[in-house]
């Protein structure tokens, strides 16, 4: 109880004499603001990728792609995808066929607006119509490809990044024109992705596979019975995932590098806005030696002296950490970057900011162990004879 | 010169500030020497990777398309080219999922090594081309899941066998290293003669082909010429030689410049900040001995001077020590790209921003020192 109320008294103190350096509180704030600001900056590309991929996944889909593989390097032959019609587990649409689609895809070449440089992008024939089978898909102009010509639909993104995807405007694939007939949107993804008749896509590329599928279930529990089906079919050499564990599956090793990147960047800028604030607090801690002494020698406590000190440190990290937040939203979220090709928008979530301001505190706490150890110390006698 | 001693002891007045000015101009010069390391470094190696050597994809898609292996003669043919390999990409895993590796099947023909950046030793070399289930295996794979040479490794590949599983098996002959930035870490190389043969699907095709040819300033007349010989085909091609891809991949990086001048600016701001604020503290603290060194004939000038001198020490020596930190750290940092180097040039970029970083922070506390009025500073009232 004693512990406390002189605590309170000292603390009192203490932040009553911060405004009389302005220096070192800015010092500490603005070093806390930087390292805070960057490390959820940084964290928000890893989250707005992740967040942009799980988009629209739903948790009745499946993907089935060949063993092991995903993407570009799954194969599903024809005679399979026959098979994987007929499997129980899938839900039948209105017309009485399985609502199973197939998907080609064939990664082709763009060129950037501004900087001319080459970025690959998904160029995906599908068996469906795309704006019947994804409700989040719509067209914003022209009109969807028609089954059995070279058309293509491109999302927006890609009109806005790249060049050549204007309507009407065409590109060779395989020898032959490709018309863009439509523009449309997904969601608020950022990625450029092109569409096209799977059927055509295959016979211009002599393709006799499909790269994957994507089929809705029954219900939730269908999805062993479509996995035992598929598992004990002995000409299918296939395996089914739930689409959002397919999909983070598929994120995983870029996100993974997004956070390194941040973790690693974030705690060199902690460490040296450490340094700048155990500084400022010593030199605090040197100016009111006599104070603290006076304090000693009156009855105070070691203890609540020191207590004080470190308490004053977690305090002055929380200002720079709300403003590292608050930076961060402002100038970052939702602007959109494409590293490795892979356009997203920065997404800082609230999950971010109380990761930045827990980052903030740690820094406070770390960095004001030995001020407050030099505090606590004060050699009663020596400090108050000096000048 | 003869002012060193001044400066010396002007900085170990109170060591424990000095040490923690200099540890955090160390770590803000460490995070600038990794980051700008990392994108030069990435630049220097794209700029380095070999123009001799040709890699000829499908015009359709050079990630993903297959070519047929009958191209391989007429690209023989083609005046400049020294020797092409057939070569097809493959995934596999090793007893669990997430323990992958690349393949790369290649025809093991004469000095086949030569049109690729692997560096093998003769006799594995040798080893290679008798067994046809054999397998040469990069370093660092070996490394991480402890093959030996000889052992029998199964691996579940993303292709079929005729036999109708995915489990496929091929013996340690060698290993090899890879002297490419961008050719994957975790790689092994099989034999495409045996891959092709057992596999069920796409039997005859190839993901591109590998060519080497005799002189790296006909890379581009080569290119033409390849691709002209297969252009209206049904089998278009594209071919580019490893440093245009490499450069053409950098770009595809995209944004990192713009993170990176924010990080490296942010880091800088901060830095500033704490470096001026402690100095200002500092000269009040040093009135009394700034007014005596005055008293004692030091012009401003010089005053002002001795301030920035001190600035600087601290500064230089600080950015040496943090961008040494920052060259034993690349290697680390950088793991998605194997032997990259700190370049020159970010060293010397680092050094002359941290002069410039120390001339600024200082100007205020040098201006303070300078102007200090010595009858009051010795009479006892600090400036405030």
């Amino acid at each position: 109880m004693r512990f406390l109320r002189e605590f309170g008294a000292l603390l009192r103190l203490s932040l009553s004499g911060a405004r009389q350096r302005p220096g070192s509180v800015v010092t500490i704030i603005i070093g806390v603001t930087c390292a805070v600001g960057v490390l959820v900056s940084m964290l928000a590309m890893g989250s707005g990728a992740r967040r942009q991929v799980l988009a629209g996944a739903r948790e009745d889909h499946v993907v089935i792609n060949s063993h092991g593989a995903s993407g570009i390097m799954s194969s599903i032959p024809r005679d399979e995808a026959d098979t994987v019609r007929g499997l129980p587990g899938i839900r039948k649409g209105s017309d009485g066929k399985p609502l199973v689609e197939f998907q080609s895809v064939l990664p082709i070449e763009a060129r950037r607006r501004l900087t001319g440089a080459r970025i690959f992008f998904p160029l995906v024939g599908v068996t469906g119509t795309p704006t019947a089978s994804d409700p989040d898909l719509h067209l914003t102009e022209g009109r969807v490809f028609r089954p059995g010509l070279h058309e293509l639909i491109a999302s927006r993104p890609c009109v806005r990044q790249f060049t050549g995807f204007g309507i009407g405007d065409t590109r060779s694939i395989g020898g032959v024109d490709w018309t863009i007939v439509g523009h449309f949107e997904q969601g608020d993804t950022q990625q450029c992705g092109v569409l096209a008749d799977a059927e055509i896509l295959m016979s211009t590329i002599n393709s006799n596979t499909y790269n994957q599928a994507t089929a809705t279930l029954e219900s939730p529990a269908a999805y062993a019975v479509l996995r035992g089906a598929i598992e004990g079919a002995p000409t299918l050499h296939l395996e089914v995932r739930h689409e959002i564990e397919a999909r983070e599956e598929g994120i995983k090793g870029l996100n993974g590098l997004l956070n390194f990147a941040a973790f690693f960047v974030g705690s060199i800028m902690a460490i040296g806005a450490m340094l700048g604030a155990v500084n400022s607090l010593y030199s605090m801690v040197d100016a009111r030696r006599r104070e603290i002494a006076t304090l000693r020698a009156i009855g105070f406590g070691g203890a609540p002296v020191g207590a004080a000190v470190l308490c004053e440190s977690l305090l002055l990290s929380i200002p720079g950490a709300l403003l590292g937040v608050i930076l961060a939203w402002v100038l970052f979220h939702r602007m959109s970057v494409s590293p490795f090709g892979f356009s997203f928008l920065l997404d800082v979530t609230p999950r971010l900011a109380v990761i930045g301001v827990l980052w903030a505190l740690a820094m406070g706490l770390l960095g004001g162990l030995l001020p407050a150890l030099r505090a606590a110390r004060v050699p009663v006698t020596t400090a108050l004879r000096a000048t | 010169m003869k002012y060193l001693p001044l400066v010396w002891s002007g900085l170990w007045r109170k060591p424990g500030r000095t040490i923690l000015i200099f540890l955090q101009v160390s770590v803000a010069f460490a995070l600038f020497g990794v980051l700008q390391g990392l994108k030069t470094g990435v630049a220097h190696a794209a700029a380095a990777a070999r123009a001799d050597l040709l890699i000829v994809h499908s015009r359709l898609s050079s990630i993903a398309q297959s070519l047929p292996l009958g191209l391989l003669g007429q690209i023989r043919t083609v005046p400049g080219v020294k020797i092409a390999i057939p070569v097809e990409l493959s995934f596999g895993t090793w007893q669990d999922p997430s323990q992958g590796t690349g393949v790369v099947a290649v025809t093991p023909e004469d000095n086949w090594q030569e049109a690729f950046t692997y560096t093998i030793a003769p006799q594995y070399l040798e080893a290679f081309r008798k067994s046809r289930t054999a397998m040469l295996v990069r370093d660092l794979v070996a490394q991480k899941y402890g093959w030996k040479i000889g052992d029998r490794i199964p691996l579940k590949l993303i292709v079929t066998q005729q036999n109708g599983t995915n489990d496929w098996a091929f013996e340690v002959v060698g290993t090899f290293t890879d002297s490419d930035v961008g050719g994957g870490r975790y790689i092994v190389i099989v034999s495409y003669p045996y891959f092709d043969e057992a596999r069920v699907l796409k039997k005859g095709t190839v993901n591109h082909f590998n060519v080497a040819i005799s002189d790296p300033k006909l890379a581009a007349p080569v290119c033409d010429a390849i691709d002209r010989r297969f252009a209206n085909s049904s089998h278009e091609t594209k071919t580019e030689s490893l440093r245009e891809m490499a450069q053409a991949n950098m770009q595809a990086i995209g944004d990192f410049d713009f993170l990176i001048r924010a990080v490296v600016g942010s880091v800088l701001v901060a830095l500033l900040f704490a470096t001026t604020t402690m100095m200002v503290q500092s000269i009040h603290e040093r009135t009394p001995e700034f007014a005596v060194v005055k008293t004692l004939g030091f012009s401003d000038r010089t005053v002002f001077l001795l301030v920035l001198a001190e600035a600087l020490l601290i500064f230089v020596s600080g950015a040496v020590f943090g961008l040494g930190l920052a060259t034993l750290a690349l290697p680390l940092a950088a793991r998605f790209v194997p032997g990259l180097a700190m370049p020159a040039v970010v060293i010397v970029a680092g050094l002359l921003l941290g002069m410039a970083v120390a001339l600024v922070s200082a100007t205020i506390p040098a201006m303070l020192a300078a102007r200090l009025r010595v009858v009051t500073a010795l009479a006892g009232h600090h400036a405030a």
